[in-house]
């Protein structure tokens, strides 16, 4: 299913003061695009994504979802295209039973059945709570807690997923099983749009960066380039450091290295680095 | 010295414990760090150790919590407050709630002790300075970004003049300039030489400040030592927990088997 | 009190001005003190002059008619006497709102003695609201992500009630755990009083004042009932 995600030129105020939180923002996303959405708080990150499913409209400027202005539909009807997942899951968490509880978008969206049955089941195994669907949400710890917020929105299968913050409180596993999430999406051809700021988890898992500061698009590339020696100035002006890799990378001269993996190729290129 | 002696302990309504014969010590000027997988009893132990468990969270708990060798069993929770302090990973619900002022809130905890009010003062303002927040004193807590809020939490913990801090994932939900607000402010504490306990998944944050670190796993003390050596353990990822970003690049070079002299290069860019 | 006993329209009206609007002006509040107070007391006022003017019983002296129905001149004198009343309460009700915050008011009651758990509670309830309005607008946002529809049907938005409403009530269950552990841990919960630092200003002036005009009520009770004022 093809689907591209495009803001043209797009500006929001918020009705309670005149500060630009989003001050004319271009970008496209294409399908399948694994893109990383950071800067510090209060850059607009928020803002931008709420864009995406409607929750707030442009006062200026457009989004369009598969070439189609998205101005006339509901949240609820834009929720069968773009899946967000908000950072705190005690914003939504509500249900008796997990299972219960990665029904509800599906179910939102009319599925029914063996088909929602199927969805549930793979959005459940995908975070690895396959084993827990009877248990009371409230008695999972707080990262098990969003992994099962993630589990609600992928059940929804939706061509767009939007993640707010999806690794905070992860451990390694944890980790490990968003980024295996964020990769089947991608397979699948779905586009997959995350805020973060853990540099290191972004370097590894998405092809793009979108680095945001006041507002403005600032910085729009792979890791590589994002993550680079010249870029390295814009990243502070919004408070970002480049993952620990980079820095070494960038001192032993070898350059870009935003991954562990291309800091080993580097090193062991022949004649890599000065002697 | 705060320490655990061979504490297990019983979520209220729980059969299996989450806390398995645990022993730790933390004298004065200790930062002892403590790692495991999501729901390897980091949270548990902080509040054990805090005295919230069981007095506040309920359960039972077998062993002992001593302060100064001295058994806390019989110390209603008000009495450890003025030894232990904790500080939980979200920034909001630290607050007392009832404060319109950063200063209130820090004096929150010495109004509570009943002391004169010339020391509460006194304490507050030592409060704010010791963590360069004086210029927040008259600022609403609930509107501050969440590194600031983490910083008043603390704050208003240290004007109990506690002997030792507990701060579970305090970075958890920050952003990385809330982040390094905290872990400056962390490692300006602990090289005054304060005690603290302090739980993270951030590695790096651990390696900058511990002097000891501790690894749980299923509720049990698996691997203990100083926090270099610990957090060079090839089995921390086993069990579920990332290494600091230099060990893991040190470590691939070795894997790698390249030559000595790249080691020592990658070494020194990573100082 | 003052203004009910004060028989007539000069009584009040003069009760007015200096009680309530003096002070408003000194405070530099009387614009809003007039907005407020006069927003406050509109549908009670509107229907008072109405239902005096055109039904007051010992009316006697015409003025106007709609129709059927007479305005009289008594009925408008007891109007406004009443409206003067009403004026001096609500005047008074609002200035006090508008002087004395939450936490000033809970907090001198807890140095005269109210338990401090009280008082937390009375000014935590205060505090809360603000935080709970923006977590309501981020469940109510996270769940139509989900798909919930809160623009349909009446119906439709009647399924949404547990959806919106559980993550509130238990969120706040959920923070109310953490929140009592963050109190414990500043000995919240120790017995006895506790150091307050704020003293409301109270200069004798004030206080003789308030003392004076407690003792005048009884006095000015008798005298209207007697009918000497």
């Amino acid at each position: 299913m093809m689907s591209s995600v495009v803001l043209e030129s797009v500006g929001h105020v918020y009705a309670r003061g005149d500060v630009r939180a989003l001050d004319r923002v271009s970008l496209r996303l294409d399908a399948g695009e694994r893109v990383a959405l950071v800067g510090q708080n209060g850059s607009g990150k928020t803002t931008l994504v709420r864009h995406l499913n409607g929750l707030l409209r442009p006062s200026s400027g457009r989004v369009l979802l598969d070439g189609v202005d998205i101005a006339g539909r509901t949240v609820a009807q834009l929720a069968h295209r773009v899946g967000l997942v908000f950072q705190d899951p005690q914003s939504q968490i509500f249900a008796a039973s997990v299972r219960a509880e990665v029904e509800f978008g599906p179910r939102n969206l009319g599925m029914r059945g063996a088909a929602l049955q199927a969805a549930v089941d793979e959005a459940l195994s995908a975070v690895g709570l396959a084993g827990e669907w009877r248990t009371n949400p409230y008695d999972l710890g707080g990262a098990r807690q969003k992994l099962l917020t993630l589990a609600s929105v992928l059940a929804m299968r939706t061509p767009v997923l939007v993640l707010d913050e999806p690794t905070t409180g992860q451990d390694l596993r944890g980790v490990a099983i968003v980024r295996r999430a964020i990769d089947d999406a991608h397979t699948a051809g779905r586009t997959v749009l995350a805020i973060s700021h853990d540099m290191d988890f972004v370097a590894s898992t998405f092809d793009r960066v979108l680095v945001m500061r006041e507002g403005r698009l600032i910085l729009d590339g792979t890791p590589a380039e994002v993550f680079a020696e010249p870029a390295w100035p814009q990243l502070r002006s919004t408070f970002l450091e480049p993952p620990t890799v980079a820095l070494v990378g960038a001192r032993l001269a070898l350059g870009s290295t935003p991954t562990d993996a291309r800091l080993m190729s580097a090193l062991q290129a022949p004649g890599g680095g000065p002697p | 010295m705060l320490s655990l002696q061979r504490v297990t302990y019983h979520y209220a309504g729980s059969r299996a414990p989450s806390l398995h014969d645990v022993s730790l010590e933390l004298g004065a000027g200790e930062v002892l760090g403590v790692v495991g997988a999501s729901e390897a009893g980091k949270t548990t132990l902080c509040l054990v150790a805090s005295g919230l468990a069981p007095r506040t969270v309920g359960g039972t708990l077998r062993g002992q919590l001593l302060l100064d060798g001295t058994d806390t069993v019989a110390l209603p929770m008000h009495r450890l407050a003025e030894r232990i302090g904790i500080v939980f990973a979200n920034p909001a619900n630290g607050l007392s709630g009832v404060a319109g002022t950063v200063y209130e809130e820090i004096a929150f905890g010495p109004m509570n002790l009943g002391l004169p009010r010339e020391e509460v003062i006194a304490r507050t303002e030592e409060s704010l300075s010791t963590l360069g927040i004086s210029g927040l004193a008259e600022r609403d807590p609930s509107r501050l970004s969440g590194g600031q809020q983490q910083l008043v939490a603390i704050g208003g913990l240290l004007a109990m003049r506690p002997a030792h801090l507990v701060l579970d994932e305090p970075t958890a939900q920050l952003d990385p300039v809330g982040t390094r607000l905290v872990a400056d402010a962390l490692a300006r504490l602990a090289a005054g030489g304060a005690s603290i306990l302090l739980t993270e998944h951030k590695t790096d944050l651990l390696a900058a400040i511990c002097t000891r670190v501790i690894a749980l796993e299923g509720g049990r003390v698996v691997l203990a030592g100083a926090a270099a050596e610990v957090l060079a353990d090839p089995r921390l990822a086993d069990l579920g927990v990332a290494a600091p970003a230099s060990v893991r690049l040190l470590s691939a070079v070795r894997e790698a088997a390249l030559p000595a002299s790249v080691l020592d290069r990658v070494q020194a860019a990573l100082r | 009190m003052l203004a009910v006993a004060l028989g007539g329209l000069a009584g009040p009206a003069v009760l007015v001005g200096i009680a309530v609007l003096l002070p408003a002006l000194a405070g530099r509040i009387l614009g809003r003190l007039l907005r407020t107070s006069l927003l406050l007391t509109m549908p009670i006022a509107i229907s008072v002059l109405v239902v005096n003017l055109f039904f007051y019983p010992a009316g006697q002296q015409i003025l106007f008619s709609v129709g059927p129905i007479r305005g009289t001149a008594e009925g408008l004198a007891f109007a406004l006497e009443t409206l003067a009343r009403i004026g001096a309460i609500s005047g008074a009700i609002t200035l006090f709102y508008l002087t004395t915050t939450p936490s000033e008011l809970v907090l001198d009651l807890e140095r005269r003695g109210v338990s401090p758990r009280i008082a937390f509670v009375a000014l935590a309830s205060v505090q809360t609201v603000p935080a709970m309005v923006d977590r309501a607008a981020t469940i109510t946002a996270a769940q139509r992500a989900r798909g919930l529809d809160t623009e349909g049907s009446l119906w439709r938005r009647l399924r949404g009630v547990l959806p919106l409403a559980g993550p509130v009530l238990l969120g706040s269950i959920a923070q109310v755990e953490e929140r009592t552990m963050a109190l414990e841990s500043r000995a919240f919960t120790r017995p006895g009083r506790r150091t307050l630092l704020w003293h409301p200003p109270d200069s004798t002036l004030q206080r003789v004042a308030r003392w004076v005009l407690v003792a005048l009520l009884p006095g000015l009770f008798v005298a209207r009932a007697s009918g000497w004022l």
